[in-house]
């Protein structure tokens, strides 16, 4: 299994050590590069303005007031509500849309069905960058410019997440659907009774990285809601005004980035392993 | 499907009921699929063909006024804009610097978290965290470490600010990108190397070879497909920057046009001012189309013989 294979080969004592130092001395280098930003993050937060510009890892003085403007000068209260609710809905509607979807292209016969799924496979193709502009101008004629309709809506299922169910259902027997089909069992109740409790992990990958995805999103809430719609803010969104505004109060940015970044890492300890499985299926599909 | 097959041996009316039972699977297919396709006809066919629609048109934020065709008025005054000339320069600067250093770090942490070290799925998993974390924060945390007091100063000297030098701005996105990338990197390599069957090293460590020549000569060949697919999948990333050069030049693109790039042009064409949104659409095709087609040379020149 090992890369650096001859470290398991007895008899080379000198070349074993030399290796292991040298995989020693790259880890202690990366976990610096690593982990010396984020625990910097965490004290200056912790920070009064002039000490955030000092080299000292411990605060001088241990204040929450960076803390305290998020919530107070800045409604973050409101940009957190603002993102858990679109991550909710979105997650939701993802799930429930790209496995329905997702099993009918892997199992259920209908005319075009091929050409459809090209099609899908065909939109991951189109950037954001190209749709920008028309979507915003359809946005602006219907109505859900500034509207968390509108997002939640260009959102409501993606062409990866469709992808991903309907490789993840083809690697499911058939024999499942078939006792049921004998049972007399219809189309909706199969996917539902017996294949989706069959797809749980795919499910729980789906999950984490779209909570993930939609949690972190900068350019499309940029566009829908950045023009003025504060009230609608998402976490992401409140960070760069902050950023904007208060240039260099370090403790406050430090402690508005923590907030941006603390769902995604509770999920991830959590779900670890969904990640790492969801992402190199996610990027196979290519 | 079998019943198909032997239908020729069935009764008329057993027929009956199996052309009936297709359309019955034809319509719950269709029921099942219809809301995103739907959403795929809106979201995504439906803005291709009116991007290049608003593209022909003097459009402003109400639309085109009258007689206002611009024909290929607009594609034309986007290849000549020299701002935009300084944001694909600024892009593949950026590709090409980022692309090779994400590769480089990724597969130092994959080579690192695959030996045989103590907490490997610790090691792993925090080197994999920068990549799922929030762009914005990322890229604020790093504003504040290569500020002119900053750590990054502290530790290499001086005072400069390296997100606003007009010089490092684009630079210190690549440094930025490539260490929050790595960790995504490090897990289609680690996937690769551990497909890599072990009887090779087996036959190397019989004949003696060194570590150091196992690598080189064994195991980074034998990595091709997983180098390709990072150049593909991270290469086209990296020419869509967007969050980290708005973020470091608030929205603006500086100093100097410095972290300027063709997303944050479309956007501030098309949302920052003037509105001039058929100049905008024009730039979104343009860079479309030259991603395109840099995808499929790359999948033609080093991809063949890969599949991806």
């Amino acid at each position: 299994m090992s890369a650096v294979a001859s470290a398991d080969v007895p008899g080379k004592p000198a070349a074993w050590y030399a290796q292991r130092t040298i995989v020693y001395l790259l880890l202690a280098a990366m976990s610096a590069l690593f982990f010396v930003p984020f625990v910097w993050t965490i004290t200056t937060s912790f920070k009064t303005i002039p000490d955030s510009v000092n080299v000292n890892l411990i605060p001088k003085v241990w204040t929450t007031s960076a803390w305290h403007v998020l919530f107070t000068q800045y409604d973050f209260a409101t940009y957190i509500k603002n993102s858990f609710f679109l991550a909710a809905v979105i997650v939701a509607s993802n799930i429930f849309l790209g496995a329905l979807g997702g099993y009918a292209f892997a199992r259920l016969r209908f005319p075009g069905r091929e050409l459809l799924f090209l099609l899908v496979l065909g939109t991951l193709m189109v950037p954001d960058q190209l749709r920008l502009i028309p979507v915003f101008v359809l946005f602006v004629k219907w109505g859900l410019f500034g509207h968390f309709e509108g997002y939640i809506l260009l959102n409501l299922v993606t062409a990866g997440n469709l992808f991903f169910m309907r490789q993840y259902f083809l690697t499911i027997p058939k024999d499942f659907e078939e006792a049921a089909k004998l049972d007399g069992a219809g189309y909706f109740k199969t996917f539902w009774r017996v294949m989706l409790p069959l797809v749980l992990p795919a499910l729980a990958a789906l999950a984490t990285l779209q909570f993930q995805g939609t949690w972190n999103d900068f350019f499309w809430p940029l566009i829908i809601f950045g023009q003025g719609s504060v009230h609608l803010y998402t976490v992401q969104l409140g960070l760069a005004e902050l950023e904007l505004t208060y240039q260099t109060l370090w403790p406050q940015l430090m402690a508005g980035s923590l907030v941006a970044i603390a769902p995604v890492l509770v999920v991830f300890l959590v779900f670890q392993r969904y990640f790492i499985a969801g992402q190199v299926s996610a990027g196979v599909k290519g | 499907m079998a019943a198909t097959a032997t239908t020729g041996g069935v009764t008329r009316s057993a027929r009956g009921t199996l052309f009936g039972a297709r359309i019955r699977e034809a319509g719950w297919g269709y029921a099942f699929v219809a809301v995103p396709m739907a959403v795929f006809g809106v979201f995504f066919v439906y803005p291709l063909g009116y991007a290049i629609y608003i593209s022909l048109y003097n459009w402003g934020i109400f639309g085109p006024p009258a007689g206002s065709k611009a024909g290929f008025g607009n594609y034309h005054q986007v290849l000549s804009d020299p701002i935009f000339h300084t944001a694909i320069k600024n892009i593949l600067e950026y590709t090409v610097g980022v692309v090779p250093l994400e590769m480089a770090l990724g597969l130092s942490l994959a080579l690192i978290v695959n030996a045989k070290i103590r907490a490997r799925t610790f090691f792993r998993a925090a080197f994999y965290f920068p990549s799922i974390a929030s762009s914005v924060a990322i890229t604020t945390i790093a504003i504040y470490m290569l500020s002119s007091d900053g750590l990054f100063n502290r530790v290499v000297g001086g005072h400069r600010p390296w997100f606003s030098t007009p010089s490092t701005a684009i630079w210190s996105i690549v440094g930025l990108n490539a260490w929050t990338t790595a960790g995504t990197v490090m897990i289609f390599y680690l996937a690769a190397l551990q497909s890599i069957p072990t009887d090779v090293y087996e036959a190397a460590a019989v004949d003696g070879t060194s570590g150091f020549r196992t690598f080189w000569k064994i195991t980074f060949p034998l990595l091709r497909p997983a180098h390709f697919f990072v150049i593909v999948l991270f290469g086209t990333g990296a020419l869509k920057l967007f969050d980290q050069a708005f973020i470091v030049s608030g929205g603006s693109g500086g100093p100097a046009y410095a972290t300027y790039t063709p997303v944050l042009y479309v956007y501030r064409t098309g949302l920052g001012g003037n509105g001039q949104f058929g100049l905008a659409a024009a730039a979104g095709t343009i860079f479309f189309v030259a991603i395109f087609i840099l995808t499929l040379g790359t999948r033609f020149t080093v991809g063949r013989g890969q599949s991806l």
